[in-house]
């Protein structure tokens, strides 16, 4: 008989059989694969086994029966690997979508790759995602976020820049949150600000898929009863996909996906896919927002502690302070009494010396010595006094005519002036009334200390939220040494006696942050100014 | 002249006061603590008493508030090392508030001060 199949021929030529093409000629010299490869699906061969079965063979019958189910099985084989080939593809998408979704817990990051997997061609080809998001603070399903195109021209662009950079899925993700995440939000505000529905509406359909815990698919949307038409409308599709999303009982947020543009059919297949996916996304966005605000929480408690460590910083130095202005004002004490008892028996004595009595020289230095120990013992008690400004709001106008006032007799004995015209319209300064007026009397009894004739010049002015208090003595002259000896605690000037005076000035003010300059230029004048607030700190 | 009371722990404090007070004129009596001057106070009556604050373990400011409920028509003036009492609201009840000093010339100054307020009140029948 003669064969129309190659089935019989341990080698053949290229172009002998119809099915062998360029790539296969190793099968051309190799009888038994061609046979199991080519053959059995060959036409000619199938001729061949009919000529098999017209020739009356008693096994021609079964030869057809085992080529049969030969036949089936290959195509069954065929259909399982092409099944296989499929779910490990889908295998490897969630692998990779898994490994990105678990190994971060930026929210914006999360965001971005659960969309860009449900939209991208590599991922579950989608045409449009919306996701609304749970806000539990406010009981309501947020319109949150949005990726696709809007239009036709819009969708081909992006499909095009897409395939021409052939990017896999995690740089699709990178690149959108990169460049888009912005621009597609701003793209769909309107629509994600229209899908915001309270969680207490259980009828809306949004919030029944959110409860139903399982993807719902939405055919018909326009004429569908369970959708209003306000949101087939807001959406412009007749198909679309809800697919809730939920992590260890949690409401998280709502998927909404849609082929708003190729009106792809979805199918079940898709919609199992993508609750699949459903399930890590849900837990990663559910992460993603408890790091955030444990990131919140996390500042806070620094915060927190940095003010403690602060207060406590505060409350260490404060109960030095107080030590040191305890055992200041301890020794003061033990000192005063001494030392009003010498200088009080001296001054006794002195009244009853006559003047002609030798000694009267020696009690009057006892005298002159212990008055001049007590105002270094006033000046240390102040100082300790300083450690603790008490600040409120206080006239200022008041705090310089009342220190002018207690300077009065002193100015008089030394034959000096000193001229204050108050501003009426002065605001309140918030200082310390009584560390501010030490300052003020100190200044003055300071420029006409061992003078006389001396004119000073009190102004106080308001500037931007503040008051600047001016003392000035334009005869004074003063060299920079000099000035600098005076700035000094317990320094000592040859010409302008000791103690704390101008210092414990600077120290009091800079304690209450209150700029103090000092100006005495080599022509000649002095000018103090005290820069008041009229404000507390945490107000200005 | 005035009898005044001073009560102070200081003995030479005591005597200062005596010899300077009683040379402008005035009776002095003084007490070294609470207990001696409550002595003194049921002997006689004063017109005005100079009290420290810190007696060794009392306080001139309990006296100052006794006098004040049970002897409301004697001024007092407080007189102390310590500035920073004329602050403490209870010091507020003195009629006078004087820092301790070898000079007593503002001490005298006060004693007359608070004693011709007192005659112009016993003068207007307060």
């Amino acid at each position: 008989m003669d064969w129309e199949c190659c089935w019989d021929r341990d080698a053949i030529a290229m172009g002998d059989c119809p099915n062998i093409r360029e790539g296969d000629e190793d099968l051309l010299a190799s009888r038994q694969r061609r046979i199991l490869e080519k053959c059995c699906d060959c036409a000619n061969f199938s001729r061949d086994l009919q000529h098999f079965r017209e020739s009356r063979h008693p096994l021609a019958d079964v030869f057809g029966m085992l080529h049969d189910e030969y036949r089936l099985q290959k195509n069954q084989i065929q259909s399982l690997v092409s099944f296989l080939d499929n779910k490990t593809l889908e295998v490897r998408f969630l692998h990779e979508l898994g490994s990105v979704l678990q190994s971060s817990v930026d929210l914006e990051e999360v965001l971005s790759v659960a969309l860009t997997a449900i939209t991208a061609g590599k991922g579950f080809g989608m045409n449009r995602a919306f996701l609304l998001l749970t806000d539990r603070e406010h009981a309501i399903l947020k319109g949150y976020l949005a990726i696709g195109p809007r239009n036709y021209e819009e969708a081909s662009q992006v499909w095009n820049e897409i395939a021409c950079n052939d990017m896999d899925l995690q740089t699709l993700a990178q690149n959108f949150r990169q460049n888009k995440l912005s621009s597609e939000r701003a793209k769909f505000h309107d629509i994600l600000e229209q899908l915001s529905v309270p969680i207490s509406s259980t009828d809306h359909l949004l919030i029944r898929a959110l409860e139903d815990k399982h993807p719902i698919l939405i055919e018909d949307a326009f004429h569908n009863p369970n959708v209003t038409a306000g949101l087939a409308h807001l959406l412009g599709v007749d198909t679309f996909l809800l697919m809730p999303l939920h992590s260890r009982n949690r409401r998280v947020g709502l998927i909404i996906a849609d082929n708003c543009i190729t009106h792809r059919r979805i199918s079940e297949n898709d919609m199992h896919s993508l609750e699949t996916f459903t399930f890590p996304v849900a837990f990663a966005i559910e992460r993603a927002s408890l790091y955030d605000r444990l990131q919140v929480e996390l500042s806070r408690i620094t915060e927190a502690g940095n003010k403690l460590k602060e207060q406590q910083e505060l409350i260490v130095r404060m109960e030095k302070m107080a030590l040191v202005g305890r055992i200041t004002s301890s020794i003061a004490h033990s000192i005063r009494n001494p030392l009003m008892i010498i200088g009080g028996f001296a001054r006794s004595i002195l009244k009853n010396t006559p003047p002609s009595d030798p000694k009267r020289d020696f009690i009057e230095s006892i005298v002159s010595e212990t008055r001049q120990l007590e105002g270094v013992l006033d000046e240390i008690l102040n100082y300790s006094d300083s450690l603790y400004p008490t600040r409120d709001f206080w006239d200022v106008n008041q705090m310089v005519e009342t220190s002018v006032r207690d300077v009065q007799e002193l100015l008089i004995q030394r034959a000096c002036e000193c001229h204050f015209e108050p501003e009426i319209t002065l605001p309140l300064a918030y200082i310390d009334l009584k560390q501010v007026s030490y300052c003020v009397r100190t200044l003055i009894v300071s420029d006409i200390d061992g003078r006389s004739g001396e004119i000073v010049r009190i102004t106080a002015t308001g500037h931007d939220g503040s008051i600047q208090l001016r003392i000035e003595d334009s005869q004074r002259k003063v060299s920079q040494d000099e000035l600098d000896a005076l700035l000094t605690p317990f320094a000592i000037t040859h010409d302008m006696g000791t103690g704390l005076g101008l210092a414990l000035c600077r120290t009091m003010l800079d304690k209450q942050g209150l700029p103090f300059v000092v100006i005495a230029p080599p022509e000649g004048g002095i000018t103090y100014m005290i820069t008041l607030p009229t404000q507390k700190e945490e107000e200005s | 002249m005035s009898r005044l009371l001073v009560v102070d722990d200081e003995a030479n404090i005591r005597l200062l006061y005596a010899e300077e007070l009683a040379d402008e004129g005035h009776e002095v009596v003084t007490a070294a603590s609470i207990a001696e001057a409550n002595i003194k106070l049921q002997d006689g009556a004063f017109d005005l008493a100079v009290l420290d604050i810190k007696l060794k373990n009392e306080s001139g400011i309990e006296l100052l508030q006794k006098l004040v409920k049970e002897r409301h028509d004697m001024p007092v003036i407080l007189c102390s090392a310590f500035s920073c009492y004329k602050d403490d609201f209870s010091a507020w009840l003195a009629d006078g508030y004087v820092v301790k000093s070898g000079d007593l010339t503002e001490l005298k100054q006060e004693i007359v001060r608070v004693l011709a307020k007192k005659a112009q009140r016993v003068k207007a029948g307060l």
